[in-house]
């Protein structure tokens, strides 16, 4: 499921002085994002440092893979940067970025610096500074454009995210290292079916007083999943007896699209049906009969190595052996060679001291 | 050394859901290869806050040469590799400089299906239990989480466990004494997922439900089409898909594999027994030989030979590990108690569906 996104019309991308010949297409840049990044940042946005910094935007750095012609980059993690910033100076800490980066990039070695992040929709000089810094060609990501993401995150407003990449434009010679035109981009919020099973788990803490919500066992879910279900076409069925008694007009659209949709039902021979669910039953049975089976063998076969015997242990491991002789066949071969276990034993109590020899036990075929 | 606060034992495991989004995208991206990392965050009072997490480095596979050139043997062994010790105290000094949490509190595996019970698993949680005793490991369900609901559960080893396992040593006589059983090597936590309040504002913009009663009707069929309603990620209507037989064929493969690992461990044992048995009856065939040279020494008046020197003469087997066993029924329980749960959830939904296309 995607985040809205907005309609637009790019005409042209703003190219950086590149390399001739490159092959850097003008197509516009769009920007996936993957929600994990998301989160980290809202997370980092909580944990700012409130004491000595008069702006309360914090930034970071975001790390993904870039498509090859350059025209889709897919954000796929990031991470924080401390810096300082007051009303006439900013200071990003280089060092720490570049021990970082080096760091994230031997966990994932496929991605690449991506660009940078901030949570404050304000774009001022300072971040025409950092913007340049991240597209320069030792540090950034020179020559492909640096995707530049801000996060709204006052409290009271909505969180809105968006993207931009920059363009070198400058009144003057002496002040280009300080502007640049920043350009808006499409971007979207891109998830995957493993993690919507997760966002599913956290979004189930949202409405509770805590924020906290215990992970369920399957079947909790499938009730959870069953109860909405039912809810929901409850409500479209009191829709549609509402139009039939006339107490509502009904509406053509609707009505052609439920039809649609109740035409979907297979029409198959109940017979087959029959013959189907029965099949599907049994193996399901079966697999959960044959798995509680070998537990229950396999629990035998421990408690039956240690279990302490009047004769010692060696007689218990081959009491343990004529069981596990049966594991696997039908009870009745087992009880045979669980008596000839049971006769060894006796055999063995004679003398603790003097063991015979065992005859070679063969086991099971 | 005097304690401050009273030793608490972990009761709770409290996941921030930043923590659960980054094991979910790292376990998911390297499948079917395990994933690892490590977990950093706070504990008090009884409840382990987890709060971040960042995954191992990974080795590409074709430099490596020699026997241990899996990926996921690699990759499970990584939380005890030096290499990533070093590496994750950098991330951590890192971290601890924007303010995040700057405790380890355990490490994170990826797992198919719930085969996370292993020798490795267990040095790893040894290794991070043995000197903090408040660490968990998360296990992350890869395949079961894409059937529905997210499975992610916390698990430690027993102090009971660990002190044998300082042992190290786990023959039949040791066993008796302790009375361990394979069901006390973990133990499980309980896991509960935490938002912050600005997750929960952001969690609030995404599509929901709708709640008021009365809706625009759409106009024309290509407004719905353009215009879809938007599904809310809670709860999952993809825990409704009926899909049977890839869970059972995997079950199926791992429980042989399990029965095969158990076998082994078994013919290893009955090995082991028949040599004891050898080596015993050689013994007391070598006593009774110098029993009979005694009493002819004896009666030729001259000094009867030691009886005990066969010790010297003769070694006894040593009786074979019964961990890997232990474990291994460990994992069978695990198993048949998946199977179970997919057995209710998926007799109900069959029932369903038979009660739909075949109304009575």
């Amino acid at each position: 499921m995607a985040v809205d996104q907005e309609h637009f019309v790019h005409l042209s991308r703003p190219l950086a002085p590149t390399v001739l010949g490159f092959g850097a297409s003008s197509a516009p840049l769009t920007v996936n994002i993957q929600p994990q990044a998301v989160f980290s940042i809202l997370d980092h946005a909580i944990r700012r440092d409130i004491r000595d910094t008069q702006s309360t935007r914090v930034i970071g750095a975001l790390v993904g893979i870039r498509s090859e012609d350059g025209s889709e980059v897919e954000v796929r993690s990031c991470f924080a940067i401390p810096h300082t910033e007051n009303e006439d100076q900013v200071e990003v800490d280089v060092e720490y970025q570049k021990n970082m980066l080096a760091l994230t990039l031997k966990a994932s070695p496929r991605e690449t610096l991506l660009g940078w992040y901030t949570t404050s929709h304000e774009l001022n000089s300072f971040s025409a500074l950092i913007q340049n810094f991240f597209a320069s060609p030792d540090t950034g990501t020179f020559p492909h454009p640096a995707v530049h993401l801000t996060i709204s995150t006052e409290a009271g407003t909505s969180i809105e995210t968006k993207t931009y990449i920059s363009a070198p434009v400058a009144v003057n010679a002496e002040r280009a290292a300080e502007s640049c035109l920043f350009i808006e981009v499409p971007h979207k919020l891109h998830f995957t079916d493993a993690e919507r099973a997760a966002l599913g788990s956290v979004a189930a803490a949202q409405d509770t007083e805590t924020r906290a919500a215990p992970i369920v066992s399957d079947i909790e879910g499938l009730t959870q999943s069953l109860e909405t279900v039912t809810g929901l076409l409850e409500r479209v069925g009191g829709y549609v007896s509402e139009v039939l008694d006339e107490e509502r007009d009904g509406n053509h659209a609707l009505g052609q699209y439920l039809m649609n949709a109740l035409s979907l039902t297979p029409k198959v021979a109940s017979t087959a049906i029959e013959h189907d669910f029965n099949n599907h039953i049994q193996d399901v049975l079966m697999v959960s009969y044959l798995a509680n089976s070998i537990r229950t063998q396999i629990d035998l076969a421990q408690r039956l190595a240690t279990a302490p015997l009047v004769a010692g242990e060696k007689e218990a491991g081959d009491k343990k052996d004529g069981e596990e002789g049966a594991g696997g066949q039908d009870g009745g071969r087992g009880g045979r060679r669980g008596g000839r276990g049971g006769r060894g034993r006796g055999g063995g109590g004679r003398s603790g001291g003097n063991r015979e020899p065992r005859e070679p036990r063969e086991n099971a075929d | 050394m005097a304690e401050i606060q009273r030793d608490v034992p972990i009761k709770l495991a409290q996941v921030g859901s930043l923590v659960v989004m980054k094991i979910v995208k790292h376990c998911s991206s390297s499948f079917p290869t395990t994933a690892t990392g490590s977990l950093v965050g706070m504990d008090s009072n009884g409840v382990l806050e987890i709060t971040n997490a960042f995954p191992f480095p990974t080795v590409d596979v074709s430099n490596t040469d020699g026997h241990q050139n899996d990926a996921s043997t690699l990759a499970a062994a990584a939380p005890r590799a030096k290499a990533n010790i070093v590496y994750q105290n950098d991330m951590i000094r890192h971290l601890k400089e924007v303010n995040v949490d700057a405790n380890n509190v355990g490490w994170y595996t990826s797992a198919t299906m719930g085969n996370f019970v292993n020798l490795s698993f267990i040095e790893n949680q040894y290794h991070y239990q043995r000197d903090n005793g408040k660490t968990v490991a998360l296990v992350h369900d890869v395949s079961r989480s894409s059937q529905g609901s997210l499975s992610l559960r916390a698990f430690k080893l027993s102090t009971d466990f660990m002190a044998a396992y300082k042992e190290g040593k786990f023959t039949t006589e040791i066993l008796q004494k302790s009375k361990l059983t394979f069901k006390d090597i973990i133990v499980e936590v309980p896991v509960v997922v935490h938002n912050s309040h600005l997750l929960t504002s952001y969690l609030h913009q995404l599509p929901a439900l709708p709640d008021n009663p009365e809706l625009e009707l759409p106009t024309s069929l290509d407004d719905i089409r353009r215009d879809p309603a938007k599904i809310p990620a809670h709860p999952s209507f993809d825990a409704l898909d009926l899909s049977i037989d890839p869970f059972l064929e995997k079950t199926c493969d791992l429980l042989l594999e399990s029965i095969e690992a158990h076998y082994t461990d078994l013919n290893n044992h009955q090995y082991y027994q028949r040599q004891l048995t050898r080596e015993q009856f050689k013994i007391t065939q070598w006593q009774t030989k110098r029993k009979a040279e005694n009493a002819a020494r004896v009666a030729a008046k001259q000094q009867p030979l030691p009886e005990d020197d066969w010790h010297g003469l003769f070694k006894l087997p040593q009786e074979p590990s019964r961990l890997e066993g232990m474990l291994n029924a460990r994992q069978v329980e695990q198993y048949s108690k998946q199977v179970d749960g997919f057995t209710a959830t998926v007799t109900s939904k069959m029932f369903a569906v038979r009660g739909n296309l075949l109304p009575e």
